[in-house]
């Protein structure tokens, strides 16, 4: 037990420990190229950007055929205007895709290390915990930041190859020109990788209870698909406005005449409460837990 | 345990467990706090019912945008799951939000919100379109160039009136009508200041005095300080929990909008369909100014009224239902009146909306089947098919006629 728990400040017995910003930036540096260099996760965004690939592939093959315009939102528009594809692939990644994608990463940050046996050779850099969490976090947060990149970039590019990139005419039915329309989707960008941050910090949570990290992946991704089960329920209309996943959807909110900041800031307000719930549970385990591997 | 951990001081384990609680209990008063800072404030003075409709008489048209949240709780039978989209038809059944914008006078656009859809109707003056983000569809309605001039003629008629208006009644007069009208069959009183949308209300309450009515009470909720409605509830005898239809502002401020928002051209791509509303001839004793004293002497052949106040009856003969309901356009002639016009504008485009349009050759598709909608909303009863909701029962008899009021079922099929 105490051998593990060489924890805040600098380590008493290490020579030479160098000032706590740089190794802080040495941590995140190493740890990112960890997390975005594991192949696991580098299959996973390639999955993620294969989506739109797919989307504008199918799309571009049945335009001119009887099965054009259909399906569910957004998917009409892509023919007409590339940059829908980028609305309509996260649209269709969003409910089970991306949080499966950002479960996998979350729940492994810490709980991977403990089941490889390396968590405790990690806690003796010299480094408080809290530290190591936060650069835990920070990577698990690039890697969500990336799989909705991943799918935004890609969606980007074949929508403009395949279908041209023209004026966006928002679900108000007003046209806006090309540069508002990039502007607005990339508002939709930012808005879906803010909400994810909420699931972010679930996963990190699960990741610091055990040393299974399959356990802390399945158990990310639960939360997420009861979120919209219980969002699915009428009954349960009075707690909808703070599950995790109800106002994922709001990113339409982009799309019309005039964008309801209120509608956007909610949501985000939303995500900032279980980031900091889900958070300040993560650091009080992390920081109390007993590391035997 | 960790709390050996620096030299620096740091919380013990259970002090570490304390911080995610401090930060639930931040978030819940977070959520809670507004919810509370909002229930104790003075609330405006007093009024009489006079007084308040005075005011609202008085009150210039003024700018508006915001949110309006609209709640049905018609129990009326759950329509299909799959209707997800922005469809008026939302509004049925359940809550629906729209975002309402109006600069007072000639423009307005008012939009139903869905999660990734938007129904939008845009106002100006003599013109109207509707836009559906689903099917990507644009109606676009229009006095044929006589009726603009009568339109525009009558705009500005109403526009003189104020300054010629010395035999006019005043606001006071006016309010003292209206009431001496409403009192005649309901008790009309001013219930305690409410908050609607953060701002301070009145509200006007309407009790009918008929016990045959389903009505229970209509509420008005008027903002204090503009004396715009802020909020209208219509309760139904059957349901004393929650209104049986509510619309209200959840958001509102009295400021013209973005001339860019009440902007509508038709987007390219999107399927257009032109449609010519006749405007009706407004009867002379109208444009003068009176209220004809019998308004039972101008109903169209075939529709009968029966009981008075809030228990009127209504009864339309000879109505192809069936073929309404199937979208054949030629049995929409069998409904009386339908050479007419209906009573207000807004009116004219529902039932364009719902009937299948032949203007252009082209009958309107319809989104829904709308038979399988009738057969859904509607039971069996000996005497025909019967749609009863909480506020309006309506049956639907085997030989034609169509029974409308806000009666209990039971009560109509009595009548037919």
């Amino acid at each position: 037990m105490s051998r593990a728990e060489v924890l805040d400040g600098p380590g008493a017995g290490l020579p030479v420990a160098a000032p706590a910003p740089v190794a802080f930036a040495r941590l995140l540096r190493s740890e990112l190229r960890l997390v975005l260099g594991r192949r696991r996760n580098l299959v996973l965004l390639a999955g993620l950007a294969l989506v739109p690939v797919v989307i504008g592939t199918v799309l571009l093959v049945t335009r001119d055929s009887a099965l054009s315009g259909q399906g569910p939102a957004f998917l009409a528009q892509v023919t007409g205007n590339g940059l829908f594809l980028v609305v309509a692939a996260l649209f269709l990644c969003l409910p089970f895709l991306l949080p499966l994608c950002i479960g996998i990463a979350s729940g492994d940050a810490v709980a991977g290390e403990a089941s490889a046996g390396t968590l405790r050779y990690l806690l003796v850099v010299p480094v408080p915990r809290t530290r190591l969490l936060l650069v835990k976090a920070l990577a698990a947060l690039t890697f969500a930041a990336a799989a909705v990149l991943a799918v935004a970039v890609t969606g980007l590019l074949v929508g403009a190859a395949f279908f041209g990139v023209q004026d966006v005419v928002l679900l108000s039915g007003s046209t806006v020109p090309v540069g508002e329309g990039v502007v607005r989707v990339a508002g939709i960008v930012a808005y879906v990788g803010l909400s994810l941050t909420g699931l972010v910090a679930v996963g990190l949570f699960f990741s610091t209870l055990t040393e299974v990290p399959v356990g802390a992946m399945a158990a990310t991704v639960v939360v997420a698909v009861v979120s919209t089960v219980l969002d699915s329920l009428p009954q349960l209309s009075a707690i909808h406005p703070g599950l995790l996943t109800h106002h994922w959807f709001d990113f339409a909110e982009f799309l019309r005449v005039q964008v309801d900041w209120g509608v956007v800031g909610s949501g985000l307000a939303v995500q900032a409460a279980w980031v900091a719930v889900f958070g300040s549970l993560a650091w009080a385990r992390f920081t109390t837990a007993d590391v035997t591997s | 345990m960790a709390d050996n951990e620096t030299p620096r001081r740091t919380l013990s384990a259970r002090g570490r467990w304390a911080v995610p609680g401090v930060v639930a209990v931040a978030v819940a008063a977070a959520v809670g706090v507004p919810a509370l800072a909002s229930a104790d404030s003075a609330g405006p003075p007093d009024v009489t019912p006079a007084e308040l409709l005075t005011r609202v008489a008085e009150a210039e048209p003024t700018p508006v945008q915001g949110t309006v949240v609209y709640t049905a709780r018609l129990g009326l039978p759950e329509l299909p799951a799959e209707m997800t989209g922005a469809d008026p038809l939302n509004l049925l059944g359940g809550s629906s939000t729209l975002r309402v914008w109006s600069d007072g006078a000639e423009r307005s656009r008012v939009s139903l919100l869905g999660a990734t859809s938007e129904y939008s109707v845009v106002h100006h003056g003599p013109e109207a379109w509707t836009y559906s983000s689903t099917d990507d569809a644009v109606t676009h309605y229009t006095l044929d160039p006589e009726d603009v001039a009568r339109y525009r003629a009558l705009a500005e008629r109403v526009e003189a009136a104020p300054s010629a208006g010395a035999d006019l009644p005043t606001p006071a007069d006016a309010a003292a009508q209206v009431l001496a009208h409403a009192e005649e069959d309901a008790d009309v009183t001013v219930d305690r200041p409410t908050t609607v949308a953060g701002r301070d209300a009145y509200q006007l309450v309407v009790s009918p005095t008929d016990d045959a009515t389903l009505v229970s009470r209509v509420v008005v909720a008027v903002d204090a300080e503009t004396a715009q409605p802020l909020r209208v509830q219509a309760w139904s005898t059957s349901d004393g929990e929650a209104p049986s239809l509510e619309v209200g502002f959840t958001d509102v401020a009295f400021t013209a909008p973005d001339a860019s928002v009440l902007d509508f051209s038709a987007p390219a791509g999107a399927t257009t369909e032109e449609v010519v509303v006749p405007l009706p001839e407004v009867p002379a004793d109208v444009a003068a100014g009176t209220v004809p004293d019998d308004p039972a002497g101008a109903l169209p052949e075939g529709v009968a009224v029966t009981g008075s106040g809030w228990s009127t009856v209504v009864t339309l003969s000879d109505v192809d239902v069936a073929g309404l309901v199937g979208g054949d356009a030629a049995s929409l002639a069998t409904v009386p009146g339908a050479e007419r016009v209906l009573g207000s504008e807004e009116a004219q485009d529902l039932v364009q909306q719902f009937v299948p349009s032949d203007s252009d050759g082209t009958p309107g598709k319809p989104s829904l089947d709308t038979t399988a909608l009738y057969d859904q909303l509607t039971t069996e009863v000996p005497e025909g098919r019967l749609l009863s909701s909480t506020l309006l029962s309506v049956l639907i008899t085997d030989d034609g006629r169509v029974l409308v009021g806000s009666v209990p079922a039971d009560a109509l099929r009595a009548a037919a």
